[in-house]
Formats: structure tokens, C-alpha cells, sequence
């Protein structure tokens, strides 16, 4: 709405206060008034917050809030307060007789409510606001315009001010809330004969529009992609200025922000504070200013390459006495880490060979004999794992019987994976076990074929063969390449055998039911009567492997 | 899926999940909020309502003169929102998740839900809850109908006054849970279906039964105790795969068994019984 001023608007709006609040908060309307029906009503307290929230029967609501710090009415901020302060004890009184009453008697308890006269004065301030808009809110229009009556100002007294997009109310307290400010509004208004104001609603400029005069934005953030033939007044805020947006005038900025994201500006930007708060770009920044957001940026990334490379090696060597053998230390430190997963595995196995002999023998003859059927299902039944879990959940969940069997599912099914996968990797690696028992290398000698656990703990150290030796090379310096290799062939390993063990244990039904494959009577004839086909077999010391035929060749390959 | 169904499933992940403590905030300071909220019943003919809740306490009464309703929530604002939705036929009560990680009751402070409901407003009641400990007096409610369903939870169910009109039926739902229905016969209901997953029922059949009536209850594992008033008759159809029965007081004819006054008794209750495994046991009741 526009409106004429002079340069002591201030001045003006210091009196409006006077008309509007103080005598709103020391008369109120008359209490003979029509009281207003309430339809519902919400009560809300919590540690940060306290609320109310009344539904009328015609349809209109009021909502007052206390949260963030800041008073709302309707959803608009009113004011500041501190939880706990004497307003927010005020309030929360009143909140706690609100709960226990409804309709008419809540109607007369909030009507009659008045704050405590000992409030401090700028919580008087809200507090009366609170007061005012539950009498404005409960009494019936009569009163209202009965009230409005009371407080309009006399002829003589300044012109009033229309707002937009509030009300006076909440421009004044605005400004009184933050009386610093008035003077800096004063700078900003003056030689503004024409002025639009938007006091807490932030405001927006559309392409096509035109407000002629002058823009004040208080509280708010302005977007203007219209034109604004006049200024443009910012007070704590952020004016954006948009593509094909145009201010013919200059901009002012009391506590505000600038940010012109194209548009064009006639006339300069004018900051009214000592901090500059004006952002063009970082082409605009003091040189100083820059130098030192570059020195603390350069710090910070040392700082943060410093982290990663303690994190990295797990130790603080620094820059002292051991850094020369901080490869040392890495080398030593994974090597110690692989060895005990290796341990903790073969812990595991050992258990196996102890208690369950006839399930890992079953699952790691699958394995050496079918590897291939073995990945495959393997990879089938990972590809699965997530599927049937969640198709088991929801299957047991719609029936009431099966919510028992559910209790155990959601539980014991990863339980039950995850015991697969260890039993599958045990039974691949004594697999390997009995492979390297049997090979030409010299340093494999210390396993004895013939015993589960030497296998066990063989394969395993075989399987992080890879892992090891990329973990040693750290002692050498611009080894990264070549430990990436490694571990990559490490993963591939581990990966390969986890999948082959993991399809055998399901081929096999974790080890109770061993595969049986088609006896070709030709080839066993043919390997019984003939003594010197013994040593190509595959039969090393474990009796498992002298299961069925005593040979090979009467399995599928 | 039913709604129904999708429902119970619904309350059973809410129990899992507050019985699991799932959630990476789990160490997050909570933000507990108490709520007040209530609205005249500004004379409604008849009311569809349905209240939801995951975990606490949870009781139902009746609400002052003229509400519709009054309830007072105490929750964790971090995680939940309380709903109140009433758009001229159907009220929606209680609180819904806000999507992220849940975390229920752990002992240090715990979520409530109190609600009172018009006494004098026809209505057809839903109640869905979880992990709750439950508290409900439906006395001097004016029910239609009547469809519970609990997750995990230890229930009370009482009518302590005679509903004023009739209903067709009631049924209850209960997963794995301790569940005890006193007064039914103050329901009114022509049938009243109980489903129950695992746990302990306790069903009294005394209140004032203002006609015959058949009482079904399908339950998986558990035990189901049956007090009967005295004056009462009983009928038993037991269809059970590894359930005792123990039930003096009734005299077997064919496959059912009858209370000794049954074919005198001014009113008469069949109770259908399909259990798995378990313990019946029929104990009377002056």
C-alpha cells in the first residue's frame, strides 16, 4: 500500500506504537462483549516449546507458540523470548489452567487472562501482544471493532500506516524490539516520499510488476524480478536482486543483505552499518580479507591431510625420532592384523573339524569336486539372501501363527548366512590346505596332510597369502602401485572362495546330504585294474576322499 | 493385503522395532511433549474412529460432557506427531511416526496416551497398538462396532458399563501378547472374533449379554483362560491340533461340550475354539 511520508517517518511509527499497543495492552476491550465458541482446542508443552491452539466454530483459528526462541501468533514472529524467562513461565501458567478447561469457561479464563504486572518491560510488550490477540481472537466482531475504536488514533494524531503482508502491530514491534535500529531506518528513509512496506513476510517482486516508489522490507528477504521505481530498504534482511529484475533507485541496507543475481540497479548500493554485509562476489572481498580466509583454508587442509595420515597408519609418529620407520611399523601392524583374522578363522575351523567333521569333509569335497556349480550357486544364493529375507518377514508377518516363527526369522536368518559362509570358507580353505601339503613349495612342508587342523590353518594362510604380502611391502617405499594389486588379488581370492564354499554348503545342505554324481562303470573298471592310476588320484591322506569309489574318476569333474 | 492385515503388521514392526531399540539415535537426547487436545462433539450423529498407537501406556475412557473427544499425549516429538484429524465422519486419534529412526520406551521415560470419547456418540471404534501396556474402559461407550488389534502388548480390556446399543460384531486381534477382556457381555455383540498369535488370553464372559451370542477364538500358541458367570450357558466347540482343555463344569455331548445349565440358561454363548498349541481352561465365576 502506498502512502506519503516525510523524512521523520520514525518519528511517526514511535507514536504509532503509542496508538496501537499501549492502549491495547491497558484497556482491552469490554469483557460484556460476545464471547467467541471454541470448537477444539490444542495444548502443547514441551522442553523447547509451549502452545496453544484454539479452533473457533466459525471456521478461524488462533495459534500462539513459544519455540526457537521466538514468539509466534499465527505463524508469525512477534517477538523474542529466552525459554525459562518470566514470559515463558507466564505462559505455560496460563497454558496449565487452559488444559484442564474447554469451551465456555476456557473462553472466560483466556478472555480475563492478563500478564503479570511484573514482567520486564520488553516481555510486557509481547505479553500484552499475547493478551490482546486471545481478546481479539474470543470476543465476538462487536467487541472487536469496539476495541479498534478505542485505540484509533485522534485527528491530530499522525496519518496511519497501512502495512502489507502483516500488520502495524507487528512493524512496531519489530522496531521496538530492536530500538537500535530505529535510527539506521531512519538514514534509510530519508527523502522517501512514497514507500510499500512489508514488515516479517518475505516479498516478492514478479516479472510484470511495478511498485511505484519505494520498497521497505523489515524482518523479511525481497526477491525482485519486477521493477521498483523508487529505493529499495532492507532491515535485516536479504534483498535479491533477480534476472530481468530492476531497481531504479539506490539500495539501502540496514543490517541487510545484497545479493544481485542479475537484474539491474540504477542507482548504489548504500550500507548502513559498520559491517560490511555486501556480497558481490569474492572479486569484491578485501585483499586482506581474502589473504586470510586463503591462510585459514591452507591450514585447514594441512590440518585434514595430517588426520588422514594418522587415521591411515593407526599411530601418531609425527615428525620424531621413528618417523623413518613408520613403514616398519605399518608392515608390522597389518601383517599382525591379517595373522589374527587368520587365527580367529582357524579358531572357527578347528571348531568344525572337531564337531562337525562329516559336514566340512561333505562341503569341501563338493567344493574340490564341483568349483564351478559351487560359484555359481553361490552367487545365485547371495543374489538371493535379500530377497527371501524380506519375503520371510512379510510371509510370517500376515499370519498369526507365524508371528512366533517371525520373532525367530528376523534374528537367526543373517545368524544362519553368516554361519554358511564361515563353514563354506573353512571347507575352500583346508581344500587349499591339502593343496600346498602336497605341492613342491619348501615352505608348505610344516603342513601335514593328514591332520584337518594343519589344512585348515594352511589354506587360511594361503587364502591371505595376497593380503600378507601387500601388508609387507609397506616397508618399501612407492609401493602403492603394487599393493593395490595385490590386495585387489587378495579380494579376488577371498571373494572366489567365500562363493565357491558358500554354494557348497547350500549344494550340500550344510554338509548333510553330499552329492552324489553318476558312477561311469567303464572308467572304474578301468582305475581298479590298474595299480599305477593311483598316484594321479586326488586322495591324499583324508578318508572322506576314499568315499564311494576310492577314486576320482567315478565323479564328476 | 487387507487393511487389517496390513495393520497388525504395521503394529508388529512397531513392537520388533521398540523391543530391538533399533536406531543409530538411540543415544539422542529425546524431546518429550505433552499435548492437550479436545474438541466439543458438537452434536454428531454417529462417529467412524480410529486411534493409533505405537508404544506406552495407552488408556481409553469416555471424555467430558460435550467432547468428542479429549486426549492428552505425552511423546517424543523427535520421532512422532500426534494426529487428530476429524473431517465430519471420521476421527483419526493418536500419533504417526515422522519417518526417520523410531525408538520406543527404554525404560527411562515412556510415551502415554490417555483418551477419553464421547459417551453419547454412536461410533464405530478402531483401536491399533503396539508395544503398548493398555488400559482400555469402553464403559458407556455407544459402539457399533468394535475392531482391536495389538502387537506385543499386555492389554486390559474392560466394560464396565453396558454399551447402549447393539453391535454385530467385535473382533480382537492380539500377536504375541497378554490380553484380558472383562464384561463382554456389556459389548452387546452379536459375535465377538478373538485371534491371538502367542501368549496369555484371559476372556471373562460376564456383563450383561442382552442376547445369544457366538464367540470365535483362533489362537497359535499360548493359553486361554475362560471365566464364565454362573447362570450363563456355555456351549464349547473345541477343534485344537496340541491343546489341553481343562474344563470342569461341562459335560461332553458329541463333539461339543455343554455348561450343566445350557438348555435352561435365559442366555447362551458358543464359543468356537481353534487352537495349535496350548491350554484351555474354563473356570466359573459368580
Amino acid at each position: 500500500m502506498l502512502m506519503s511520508m516525510d523524512s521523520r517517518v520514525v518519528a511517526g511509527l514511535t507514536l504509532l506504537a503509542g496508538t496501537l499497543l499501549l492502549p491495547a495492552t491497558q484497556a482491552g476491550p469490554t469483557l460484556e462483549a460476545q464471547e467467541r465458541s471454541i470448537l477444539s482446542k490444542e495444548v502443547a508443552v514441551g522442553r523447547a516449546e509451549a502452545a496453544l491452539g484454539l479452533e473457533f466454530r466459525d471456521g478461524e483459528r488462533l495459534d500462539i507458540e513459544l519455540r526457537e526462541s521466538s514468539v509466534f501468533i499465527d505463524g508469525d514472529v512477534v517477538g523474542a523470548y529466552s525459554p525459562g524467562d518470566a514470559l515463558d513461565e507466564a505462559f505455560r501458567a496460563l497454558l496449565g489452567r487452559a488444559v484442564a478447561l474447554d469451551d465456555g469457561p476456557l473462553t472466560e479464563m483466556l478472555v480475563e487472562w492478563s500478564p503479570p504486572a511484573d514482567l520486564p518491560e520488553d516481555r510486557q510488550l509481547l505479553a500484552g501482544r499475547i493478551d490482546r490477540s486471545l481478546e481479539t481472537a474470543l470476543t465476538a466482531e462487536e467487541a472487536v471493532e469496539e476495541a479498534a475504536e478505542a485505540t484509533a488514533p485522534d485527528q491530530g494524531a499522525p496519518e496511519r500506516i497501512r502495512v502489507e503482508g502483516g500488520n502495524e502491530g507487528r512493524l512496531i514491534a519489530a522496531l521496538l524490539s530492536q530500538a537500535n535500529r530505529l535510527g539506521l531506518l531512519d538514514e534509510a528513509l530519508a527523502q522517501v516520499d512514497e514507500v510499500e512496506i512489508h514488515v516479517g513476510d518475505d516479498v516478492m517482486v514478479e516479472a510484470g510488476r511495478t511498485v511505484e516508489g519505494a520498497l521497505l522490507v523489515v524482518e523479511a528477504d525481497a526477491r525482485i524480478a519486477g521493477t521498483v521505481t523508487g529505493d529499495v530498504i532492507v532491515v535485516d534482511g536479504t534483498l535479491e536482486l533477480l534476472n530481468g529484475g530492476s531497481v531504479e533507485g539506490d539500495v539501502r541496507l540496514a543490517d541487510g543483505e545484497f545479493v544481485q543475481a542479475g537484474g539491474s540497479l540504477s542507482g548504489e548500493v548504500r550500507r548502513l552499518t559498520d559491517e560490511d554485509r555486501v556480497t558481490f562476489g569474492a572479486d569484491d572481498a578485501p585483499a586482506d580479507l581474502r589473504d586470510r580466509i586463503r591462510d585459514e583454508l591452507r591450514e585447514e587442509v594441512r590440518n585434514e591431510v595430517r588426520r588422514s595420515v594418522d587415521v591411515d597408519s593407526g599411530f601418531d609418529l609425527g615428525s620424531g625420532i621413528l618417523a623413518p620407520f613408520r613403514g616398519v611399523f605399518r608392515a608390522l601392524g597389518g601383517i599382525l592384523e591379517t595373522l589374527v583374522g587368520v587365527l580367529l578363522t582357524g579358531l572357527i575351523g578347528v571348531g568344525l573339524v572337531a564337531f562337525a567333521p562329516g559336514n566340512l569333509d561333505t562341503v569341501a569335497q563338493t567344493a574340490r569336486r564341483s568349483p564351478g556349480r559351487a560359484w555359481m550357486v553361490g552367487m545365485a544364493g547371495t543374489f538371493l539372501l535379500l530377497p527371501v529375507y524380506v519375503l520371510g518377514i512379510v510371509a510370517l508377518a500376515i499370519s498369526i501363527v507365524g508371528i512366533p516363527v517371525l520373532l525367530a526369522w528376523v534374528p537367526l536368518f543373517p545368524l544362519a548366512v553368516m554361519a554358511a559362509a564361515v563353514l563354506g570358507y573353512v571347507a575352500v580353505a583346508r581344500n587349499v590346505g591339502e593343496w600346498l601339503a602336497e605341492s613342491d613349495f619348501r615352505f608348505t612342508d610344516w603342513i601335514r596332510p593328514s591332520n584337518a587342523v594343519y589344512t585348515v590353518f594352511g589354506g587360511l594362510l594361503g587364502l591371505s597369502a595376497f593380503f600378507l604380502v601387500s601388508e609387507a611391502l609397506h616397508i618399501l617405499p612407492f609401493s602403492g602401485f603394487f599393493r593395490g594389486l595385490l590386495t585387489f588379488a587378495g579380494v579376488v581370492a577371498t571373494l572366489g572362495a567365500g562363493l565357491v564354499g558358500f554354494g557348497s554348503v547350500l549344494l550340500t545342505r550344510a554338509g548333510r546330504r553330499p552329492e552324489v554324481y553318476p558312477m561311469d562303470p567303464e572308467e572304474a573298471w578301468r582305475q581298479a585294474v590298474d595299480p599305477d592310476l593311483e598316484s594321479e588320484l586326488d586322495l591324499g591322506d583324508d578318508p572322506s576322499s576314499h568315499a564311494g569309489a576310492g577314486s576320482e574318476g567315478v565323479y564328476r569333474d | 493385503m487387507t487393511r487389517r492385515t496390513s495393520g497388525l503388521i504395521g503394529t508388529v514392526a512397531l513392537a520388533l522395532v521398540s523391543l530391538l531399540g533399533v536406531g543409530p539415535e538411540a543415544a539422542e537426547a529425546q524431546d518429550w511433549r505433552t499435548v492437550n487436545l479436545s474438541r466439543q462433539d458438537d452434536g454428531i450423529a454417529d462417529a467412524q474412529v480410529e486411534v493409533t498407537y505405537g508404544a506406552g501406556r495407552f488408556t481409553v475412557g469416555t471424555a467430558g460432557h460435550g467432547l468428542l473427544y479429549d486426549m492428552q499425549l505425552h511423546y517424543d516429538a523427535d520421532h512422532f506427531e500426534p494426529v487428530a484429524d476429524w473431517d465430519g465422519r471420521r476421527l483419526e486419534l493418536g500419533v504417526e511416526g515422522r519417518g526417520r529412526n523410531i525408538r520406543l520406551g527404554n525404560g527411562r521415560d515412556q510415551g502415554e496416551l490417555q483418551l477419553g470419547l464421547a459417551r453419547g456418540v454412536p461410533m464405530d471404534l478402531t483401536l491399533e497398538f503396539g508395544a503398548v501396556q493398555a488400559d482400555l474402559d469402553l464403559g458407556g461407550l455407544q459402539l457399533t462396532g468394535l475392531d482391536l488389534s495389538t502387537g506385543a502388548s499386555e492389554s486390559t480390556l474392560d466394560v464396565s458399563e453396558p454399551n447402549p446399543t447393539r453391535m454385530q460384531r467385535a473382533v480382537f486381534e492380539v500377536g504375541a501378547a497378554d490380553f484380558t477382556a472383562r464384561r463382554l457381555g456389556n459389548l452387546h455383540a452379536q459375535t465377538i472374533e478373538v485371534s491371538a498369535g502367542v501368549g496369555s488370553l484371559t476372556l471373562w464372559l460376564n456383563g450383561e449379554w442382552e442376547q445369544d451370542a457366538s464367540v470365535s477364538v483362533k489362537m497359535g500358541l499360548g493359553s486361554l483362560e475362560l471365566r464364565v458367570p454362573e447362570g450363563l450357558g456355555l456351549r464349547l466347540n473345541k477343534e485344537s491340533f496340541l491343546t489341553s482343555l481343562d474344563a470342569d463344569g461341562l459335560e461332553k455331548r458329541g463333539d461339543s461340550y455343554y455348561s450343566a445349565d445350557w438348555d435352561e440358561a435365559e442366555r447362551r454363548v458358543t464359543v468356537d475354539l481353534n487352537a495349535a498349541f496350548g491350554g484351555v481352561e474354563v473356570s466359573w465365576v459368580r
